[in-house]
C-alpha cells in the first residue's frame, strides 16, 4: 500500500504537475498576450525603442527600483527569496542532466536555507500588513506556508543526508525518459515531492502569475512608442 | 462653565454630512444617495467594465485586479497613506481590494467556488457607498504604479472604480455639472462669458504695459497661426500672473500666436472627464479637437496645466485618428525651453532672486514625461533654484490633483490639508524656498491653501510669471 502512494506520487503526480503547471501557464500567458493594447498609460521616464523597454524591464525584474526605494524591508526580503529559489532549482534542474557534487549538497541547502527565511519574512510582514495596510487572504498565507514547509524539508533532507542521492537520480531521470523506477522511500522525502508538486500546480492559479504580470504590467508602464512623433 | 462652553459648541456646530467610510465626504447627499439600493446596478455596470468595450484599459485594469500580491510596497509611496499616518484605509492596497473583493466573488470562478478564503465577497450596500467615497481620497498620482515591482496600477483601479460610479449617475458635481456639462455648454467650467474674457485679456494687457513700458498685443481667435496656446479657465480668473506671463513671453518672442474665446467653442483647456469618466472624457476632447480645427493651428500649446497635456498631447493620440487632429500638441514648457535655448528669450536671473523649488505636477511629471524642460527655464531664470526631495517621479502629489482643489464639500478641504498636505508642506519647508513653482491650475489652488493653512514663509507661482519677470528688455 506503502509502496503504491510512493508510485504515485513519484511516478504518476509529475505527469499531471507538469501537465497542469504548463497549460495554465500558457493559458495565462496568452490571455494577456491576446488583450487588447491599452492607451497610453505611461509612467515616466518611460522607453521609445522595443529593445529599450526589455531591457529595462529585466534591469527592473532583478533590482526591483520601487521596492528599493519606499521599503528596503520587503526588496531584502524579496532578494533572499528568489535568490535563494532560483538557485535552488536552478541545482533541481541540472539535477536532470547529472547527480550533484558534494559541494552542491550545502550550496542547495544555503540556497533552500535563504529562500525559506524570506518566505517566513514574507508571513511575518503579512501579519503585519494586515494591521497596517492590507487584508491577506487564506490563499496567500497558504501558499506562503506551502512553500515554507516544502523549502525546509527539502534543506533538511539534505543537511541530513537522509536520501541516497544516487537513488534520487536515478528516479528523476527515469521520470523524464518515461522509465519509472521506485523513488527514494525515505517518507519526508515522499512528503516533500509531494508538497513540491502540489505547490507547483497552485502556482500559475495565484503566485506565479506575478512573473508574468511583471512583464505585462512594467511594459504598459514602460511603453511611450505611440506617442512619439509627438 | 465648561459646561456651558460645551453647549455654546455644539451649538455652533456646522451640520456634517453623514459618514459613510471615514471622517470626510466628497460626495453631497443628493449624488450618493446613500439611503437608494444600488449594488445591483454597480455590478451591472462593473460586468460592462470587465469586457472589451472598455478596451483602453482592459490589460491594466484586469492585471491590476489578478496579479496583485498584497506585498503592500505600493502603500509606502502613497501620499496619502504617508501623510494619514499610515491609516490602513488610505493605502492604494486595500482601496483596490474593497473593489478586488467584489471582483472575486462575481467575475472570478475560484471566488464563487472559495469565497472568503480567496478573498471574495459579495458586497453589502454600505459597502457600496463607502466605496464610492474611497475613490475619491485618491489623487490618481500614480506614485503608488511607480513603487510596484509588478507595475500594478491602484491609481487605474481608482479611475475604473469612478468611471462605473460615474456609469450609475454618481460623480462629484464639481467635476461633472460644473465642470464638464458647464464647459461644453459655456466653453469653460467656471462659465467665462466672452465679454468676461475680453476684459481679463485688457486688464492683463494694461498690466504689462504698465510694468514694462512695452506695447503688447493678444490676439484672441485668429485662424491660422502657428500657436494656438489654450489655458486652464481658472488661471485666468484665480491665477492671472501665469496668463500674464504667457502673454509676456508670446509677445517677447513674436510669435505668431492666438488664444480663443468661447466664440470658438471651448476655450478651456480642462478635461475633468479624465478624472471619472470615458465618455465625458472623450465629449471633452471631441470639443477641444472641433474647436482648435476651427481655428486651424499648427501648434496647440497646453498652458500651465497638468491633465490638459496628458488629455490632448498622449491620449488623443491614441482615442482619435491623425486625420482628425491635423496640428501637433506640445507643452509651454517644451517651447519656452526651446526659446531660451535658441536665445529667443532673454533671461536676467537676478530678477528673481528668492530661492525658488518646483514642484512635479503629477500630469506634466510622471503622467506626462515634462521633467527637465521646466527645470532648465528655472534655472535660466533664477538665480537660487533648489530641488525638493523626493523629485521627479518620486515627487508627492500635492493633494490637489483629480480635480480635489476644487473640491470643497463638507470638510473635504481639511482631508486634503491633513493628508496630502501634510507631506507636501514637509517637503516645501525642507526646500527652505521663498517661492514654490508649479505649472498646473490644481497644484496651484492647493499651494494657495496649503501656505496658509500651514502657515508656510514661501508663495507659489507659474513658471511662466517667473520667466516673464526675467525678461530683460
Amino acid at each position: 500500500m506503502a509502496g503504491d502512494l510512493a508510485w504515485i506520487i513519484g511516478n504518476v503526480l509529475p505527469y499531471v504537475t507538469l501537465a497542469v503547471f504548463f497549460i495554465v501557464l500558457i493559458y495565462n500567458f496568452l490571455k494577456w498576450v491576446f488583450m487588447p493594447r491599452p492607451v497610453v498609460w505611461s509612467l515616466f521616464p518611460a522607453k521609445r525603442s522595443t529593445f529599450d523597454i526589455l531591457l529595462t524591464i529585466a534591469a527592473r525584474i532583478f533590482t526591483l527600483p520601487g521596492p528599493r526605494k519606499v521599503d528596503i524591508t520587503i526588496w531584502v526580503l524579496a532578494w533572499l527569496f528568489h535568490i535563494g529559489l532560483i538557485v535552488s532549482l536552478l541545482l533541481h534542474a541540472k539535477y536532470i542532466l547529472m547527480p550533484s557534487f558534494p559541494a552542491e549538497y550545502y550550496l542547495g541547502s544555503a540556497a533552500g536555507v535563504a529562500a525559506a527565511i524570506g518566505t517566513l519574512g514574507f508571513i511575518i510582514r503579512r501579519i503585519d500588513l494586515a494591521k497596517t495596510k492590507a487584508d491577506s487572504t487564506f490563499a496567500d498565507y497558504f501558499a506562503l506556508i506551502l512553500l515554507l514547509v516544502t523549502l525546509s524539508l527539502g534543506a533538511y533532507l539534505r543537511l541530513g543526508e537522509l536520501v541516497e542521492p544516487g537513488v534520487t537520480w536515478a528516479w528523476v531521470r527515469g521520470v523524464l525518459t518515461l522509465n519509472p523506477v521506485p523513488p527514494p522511500e525515505h517518507p519526508l522525502f515522499l512528503v516533500h515531492i509531494l508538497l513540491a508538486q502540489i505547490y507547483l500546480m497552485y502556482l500559475p492559479f495565484k503566485t506565479l502569475i506575478h512573473p508574468i504580470a511583471i512583464l505585462f504590467g512594467q511594459k504598459i508602464i514602460l511603453d511611450e512608442r505611440h506617442i512619439y512623433p509627438r | 462653565m465648561e459646561e456651558e462652553v460645551g453647549k455654546m459648541e455644539r451649538v455652533v456646530e456646522v451640520p456634517k454630512l453623514e459618514r459613510v467610510f471615514d471622517d470626510y465626504r466628497a460626495l453631497s447627499d443628493e449624488i450618493i444617495r446613500i439611503e437608494e439600493p444600488k449594488k445591483e446596478k454597480f455590478l451591472e455596470a462593473m460586468r460592462k467594465s470587465l469586457t472589451k468595450q472598455n478596451w483602453p484599459f482592459l490589460k491594466p485594469y484586469k492585471l491590476t485586479l489578478e496579479a496583485c500580491t498584497h506585498c503592500g510596497t505600493c502603500a509606502e509611496a502613497c501620499s496619502v497613506y504617508i501623510g494619514s499616518g499610515k491609516k490602513k484605509i488610505y493605502s492604494p492596497v486595500h482601496r483596490s481590494d474593497m473593489f478586488r473583493k467584489i471582483y472575486k466573488k462575481h467575475f472570478t470562478l475560484s471566488g464563487k467556488l472559495f469565497g472568503s478564503l480567496v478573498g471574495a465577497k459579495d458586497p453589502s450596500e454600505e459597502d457600496i457607498n463607502a466605496l464610492a467615497e474611497a475613490v475619491w481620497r485618491c489623487t490618481i498620482c500614480r506614485r503608488c504604479a511607480m513603487a510596484c515591482p509588478f507595475g500594478l496600477d491602484n491609481g487605474l483601479i481608482t479611475r475604473e472604480v469612478r468611471k462605473i460610479f460615474a456609469d450609475i449617475g454618481i460623480a462629484p458635481d464639481e467635476l461633472k455639472e460644473k465642470g464638464v456639462e458647464n464647459h461644453l455648454k459655456f466653453g469653460s467650467a467656471p462659465k467665462i462669458p466672452y465679454e468676461g474674457l475680453m476684459n481679463i485679456l485688457e486688464f492683463i494687457k494694461e498690466e504689462i504695459e504698465e510694468e514694462k513700458g512695452v506695447e503688447i498685443e493678444i490676439p484672441v481667435d485668429k485662424k491660422g497661426v502657428k500657436y494656438l496656446v489654450m489655458n486652464n479657465a481658472g488661471d485666468y480668473l484665480a491665477f492671472t500672473e501665469t496668463v500674464q506671463g504667457i502673454v509676456e513671453i508670446m509677445n517677447y518672442a513674436n510669435a505668431d500666436w492666438s488664444l480663443n474665446s468661447p466664440k470658438t467653442g471651448v476655450f478651456d483647456v480642462v478635461n475633468y472627464g479624465l478624472f471619472y469618466s470615458d465618455e465625458d472624457f472623450v465629449r471633452v476632447m471631441k470639443a477641444h479637437v472641433d474647436t482648435i480645427n476651427k481655428l486651424e493651428p499648427e501648434y496647440v500649446v497646453i498652458g500651465e496645466c497638468g491633465h490638459a497635456y496628458d488629455a490632448l498631447a498622449h491620449f488623443l493620440k491614441d482615442l482619435f485618428p491623425p486625420e482628425e487632429r491635423p496640428f501637433k500638441v506640445i507643452s509651454l514648457m517644451e517651447l519656452v525651453d526651446q526659446w531660451i535655448r535658441e536665445g529667443k528669450l532673454k533671461l536676467d536671473k537676478e530678477k528673481n532672486p528668492e530661492p525658488v523649488t518646483f514642484h512635479d505636477s503629477c500630469k506634466w511629471g510622471r503622467t506626462g514625461g515634462i521633467y527637465e524642460e521646466p527645470r532648465r527655464i528655472l534655472k535660466a531664470a533664477c538665480k537660487d533654484f533648489r530641488e525638493m526631495q523626493p523629485n521627479r517621479e518620486w515627487n508627492h502629489c500635492c493633494g490637489g490633483g483629480s480635480g480635489f482643489a476644487i473640491m470643497h464639500k463638507d470638510d473635504f478641504f481639511k482631508f486634503r490639508m491633513e493628508t496630502y498636505g501634510r507631506v507636501k508642506a514637509e517637503q516645501l519647508r525642507q526646500t527652505g524656498a521663498k517661492i514654490v513653482a508649479t505649472i498646473c491650475a490644481n497644484c496651484k489652488a492647493q499651494f494657495r491653501e496649503l501656505v496658509e493653512y500651514w502657515k508656510l514663509d514661501m508663495r507659489y507661482a507659474g513658471v511662466s510669471e517667473l520667466v516673464a519677470n526675467a525678461l530683460v528688455y
